[in-house]
């Protein structure tokens, strides 16, 4: 669909009765190569569209959306849509922001520097080959030593997804974004037939940034790393997370910061606003507008326009993310409907996860989260580890069927320092993190 | 639901020259087996949220998937649109994958299920068609399920109350000329109930879901979620995180089967066998458990939320016995996978849509009943843990490790059920568990709710389990 096409869909469905009218048009191409043992495994192509529609009628509001765009099965889809929406019950919290509060400066879609203009020039065969040419399986050998390097499966994948938000009130909204991908899967097997499997990935929306070359072989040596685990008794120590996995500890705060878990009275952070939960070195912010930065985003899916926002600052819990109808029904004043692009600030001036180590002394670095949950209401979570003995800053062995067990609270206030090296490909900015104290079950 | 051929080949705008041409340009370029899955769903949902049906929504999703074969190797694309010059392109695309011929042998002799499949089931017959019920209709139902579940308690602050519905038209169509076509309903309703109590926030949720119409909103239905709703939250408030340590864990019948599905079903899948980077890639015949378990993926099951009259391959659903009398008998299989192994497919080749290709997954995985009486299990242990619900499970597909997160159970102190336990975690090694199994109870429950598996994909499963006693695993607790 062009704009063109677009206004007129929305013009149609306010001409059939709704009130108010968001449309969002996405459409996206992805290639996709499959490496297993050194070998194409497989190829994907894809290339999808679709119309979501959101429509606001005598009241009501239902969400909608079809990738059938033909002119006449759309008008049919909406017809019956509208009608559909007329059969809920009222709800007078819905409505489109407040108009001073969408964005205005996504015109192009290419204002944030996401698109990288090399995606377009892109063959086969130069996907082919960057694919081939970032396994290691030829060259395990190398790597070997006391295991087997029995399995090596890779992807390397690139995106482009383009976006168009439109509403009746005049909202226009374009994201456009390439998506390099390469991830790895190393499985080892050592001299018993005990298998071990890490995995490594990078990914960025220009390819030059892609870090294809040494994927394959981390994930060889993130395997073979964990070779000959130690049982290892239950203790208090001091918690150590990579920057790889540090953003399963702070997912569990943001959802607890979010409107809907707040309003469901749903959530271990409901009636905190404003209060000092956490130590006062902790800050955790929103920066959705960095250029160039993976998952930044100048408006949010309402297009309401985004803006750098502290979450927690000083340790103050400064905000909730509150959505126009959240807000309304709350009573309390919108900010954004979601994080975007969330960095915790490095804390205690070490850079690298080496030094953050020494600093530290002893403990377990955890590498890896293998299942566990949190409960929403209380904050208490379990979750199972795996990763290594810290002694002296250094790796004394894996450790493997261990737990930590706690309050989120309670262990964000047990925060005593952190690396500088959170990884850029990821969605959050969150560095390696070092925690006092803190219970391991084994 | 099966409706005629003509249905389907006109919903796709398609005939069988044009298929035929399709999959003759999928194996151009020297591909072994080409096939084609077009989809047409549309999805339903409405949402009650604070005692109003407020929300609600429709979806249509439409396209074709091209699959082309060269021998192991996969080649993949789509298309949202179904006319001929669409597709085609989509089957040029798949073709790159091979680059010369390729001989493949998609079929052995071996068949590791049991019986003949049934080529002609419909294990999902609609009385009342999702597609063709108005959406008001619903309404009460909603409403009065609502109501029901906050008359039942006093310490209910929220509820919300999710139906959520799809109907999928599926043709396929490949290589050997094979043309199945069928229509697949989906029906699934959640609560998710917050209680307050003495300033303390607790939730529940409770979930349906089967392969049938909307004929399954009954007044029985409602009744039996409302009840569940509500059920055990008193335990809820008063549980505690128990010491942790190695003690014996007592799995309750039904939905503890999660823990089968993840921990040992999927080492079973034979793809990550195919690539021995399961923990029992080569260890076909070998005995993996005591004697007497037997251990299932079914199909077969009428209504449930893992029936297939046939998979996303074509091949008849049907009823595999990965584990027999303590021994691995079968992994599960997709047609590539079956060709590596010699064996016929098991009927396990799923996919979440047209968008992509299939896998070997799950259907409905349980264990079946042994002769045991759960409360002779329990009785047994001297100390450990019973567990009523679990969420939240992982597995290491290589170690074979896994951990699961215990929403409900209880302390089990001298054989007897004492306090209440929550939030604390399970952690074991799949073979080691399956080999430390110390009873299992006449009592399997396959669990009705909303599972869905998400390697890779998200598909529709189940899962059951009798009481199931294991020797000794790590809890996480305090």
């Amino acid at each position: 669909m062009d704009i063109k096409e677009l206004n007129k869909t929305l013009q149609f469905a306010l001409d059939e009765g709704a009130q108010q009218v968001r449309l969002t048009y996405s459409k996206s191409v992805m290639n996709l190569i499959g490496i297993l043992n050194g070998e194409v495994d497989k190829t994907a192509y894809a290339l999808d569209q679709s119309l979501q529609l959101q429509l606001f009628v005598d009241g009501r509001f239902g969400t909608f959306s079809s990738n059938r765009l033909e002119e006449k099965e759309l008008q049919a889809f909406i017809r019956s849509s509208i009608d559909t929406v007329r059969m809920l019950e009222p709800d007078e919290f819905r409505c489109l922001p407040a108009p001073e509060r969408l964005v205005k400066d996504a015109v192009t879609g290419k204002e944030l520097g996401l698109y990288d203009p090399a995606y377009e020039t892109l063959t086969s065969e130069m996907r082919r080959k960057m694919a081939l040419e970032s396994c290691f399986w030829p060259r395990k050998s190398e790597a070997e030593n006391g295991f087997t390097l029995i399995a090596e499966e890779g992807e390397y994948s690139d995106s482009l997804f383009d976006s168009i938000t439109i509403d009746s009130q005049g909202l226009f909204a374009r994201h456009t974004e390439s998506s390099f991908e390469i991830g790895y899967e190393a499985t080892v097997e050592d001299a018993h037939g005990n298998h071990y499997s890490n995995f490594w990935w990078d990914a960025a929306p220009l390819l030059k940034d892609l870090n294809i070359d040494s994927c394959a072989r981390t994930a060889c040596e993130r395997a073979a790393a964990a070779l000959f685990p130690v049982d290892t008794d239950s203790c208090r120590t001091n918690l150590i997370v990579d920057s790889e996995c540090a953003g399963k500890l702070v997912t569990p705060l943001l959802n607890a910061l979010g409107g809907f878990a707040i309003q469901q009275k749903n959530s271990f952070l409901e009636g905190k606003l404003g209060q000092k939960l956490f130590p006062e070195f902790l800050n955790i912010t929103d920066l959705p507008r960095v250029a160039g930065e993976t998952g930044c985003r100048l408006f949010d899916s309402e297009g309401v326009a985004t803006k750098d926002l502290p979450i927690i600052e000083n340790g103050v819990v400064k905000t909730y993310f509150i959505n126009t109808y959240i807000g309304r029904k709350m009573g309390v004043e919108p900010t954004i409907e979601d994080a975007t692009r969330v960095k915790l600030m490095p804390v205690g001036g070490y850079k690298t996860q080496e030094e953050l180590l020494k600093g530290i002394g002893d403990g377990i670095l955890v590498t890896g989260f293998n299942g566990g949950n949190s409960n929403a209401a209380t904050g208490n979570f379990s979750y199972g580890i795996e990763g290594f003995l810290i002694r002296g800053g250094k790796k004394v062995h894996p450790v493997r069927e261990m737990l930590i067990t706690g309050n989120f609270i309670s262990l964000w206030n047990s925060l005593i320092a952190t690396a500088d090296d959170a990884r850029p490909c990821m969605s959050k900015l969150i560095p390696t993190l070092a925690f006092k104290d803190v219970s391991f079950s084994a | 639901m099966i409706q005629s051929k003509n249905y389907y080949l006109d919903t796709f705008r398609v005939s069988l020259p044009m298929l035929d041409a399709i999959v003759a340009e999928g194996l151009s370029r020297g591909g072994s087996y080409a096939d084609l899955y077009f989809e047409n769903t549309s999805y339903g949902s409405l949402l009650l949220r604070d005692g109003a049906v407020t929300s609600g929504g429709s979806h249509i999703d439409f396209g074709v998937g091209v699959r082309v074969l060269a021998g192991e190797k996969t080649g993949y694309a789509y298309s949202e649109s179904t006319l001929q010059a669409d597709i085609m392109a989509c089957a040029r695309a798949a073709a790159q994958i091979a680059d010369g011929p390729v001989e493949v042998n998609p079929y052995g002799t071996r068949n590791p299920s049991r019986g003949e499949p049934n080529p002609s089931a419909d294990r999902y017959p609609v009385k009342n068609n999702w597609r063709e019920m108005p959406m008001d209709g619903f309404l009460p139902f909603l409403q009065a399920l609502d109501k029901d579940v906050r008359s039942r308690d006093t310490r209910i602050r929220k509820v919300i109350v999710n139906l959520a519905f799809s109907v999928s038209d599926i043709l396929m169509y490949n290589s050997a000329r094979e043309l199945k076509y069928e229509t697949r309903p989906m029906g699934s309703i959640s609560i998710s109930a917050v209680f307050e109590q003495n300033g303390v926030m607790e939730n529940k949720s409770v979930s349906r879901s089967f392969r049938c119409g909307a004929e399954m909103l009954t007044p029985s239905l409602a009744k039996e979620l409302a009840e569940e709703a509500v059920k055990g939250i008193d335990a809820r408030f008063d549980a505690r995180r128990s010491e942790g340590g190695r003690m014996s864990v007592v799995m309750g019948a039904g939905a503890s089967g999660i823990l089968l599905h993840e921990a040992m079903g999927h080492a079973f899948e034979a793809d990550f066998n195919r690539k021995g980077t399961s923990i029992f890639a080569g260890k076909m015949g070998q005995k993996i458990c005591p004697a007497g378990i037997n251990i299932i993926d079914d199909g077969t099951i009428a209504g449930n939320r893992g029936a297939i009259n046939f998979d996303d391959e074509g091949i008849p659903g049907q009823k595999t016995y990965m584990v027999e009398d303590g021994v691995l008998t079968s992994y599960l299989h997709d047609r590539i996978s079956a060709a590596h192994y010699g064996v016929k497919p098991t009927g396990n080749g799923r996919r979440e849509s047209f968008r992509y290709a299939p896998l070997p997954r799950m259907r409905a995985t349980y264990m079946e009943s042994g002769t045991a009486k759960a409360q002779d299990l329990i009785a047994e242990v001297s100390k450990g843990i019973f567990v009523d619900e679990f969420s939240n499970g992982q597995v290491q597909i290589g170690e074979g490790d896994f951990t699961f997160y215990v929403k409900s159970g209880y302390l089990i102190e001298n054989g007897r059920l004492t306090m209440p336990v929550k939030d604390i975690n399970i952690i074991g090694n799949g073979p080691e568990a399956l080999a430390d199994i110390r009873g299992v109870a006449d009592d399997l429950e396959i669990d009705p709710g909303a599972w869905t598996c998400g390697k890779e994909q998200s598909v529709p499963v189940s899962c059951g389990i009798p009481t199931v006693l294991i020797g000794n695993l790590t809890v996480g607790g305090q």
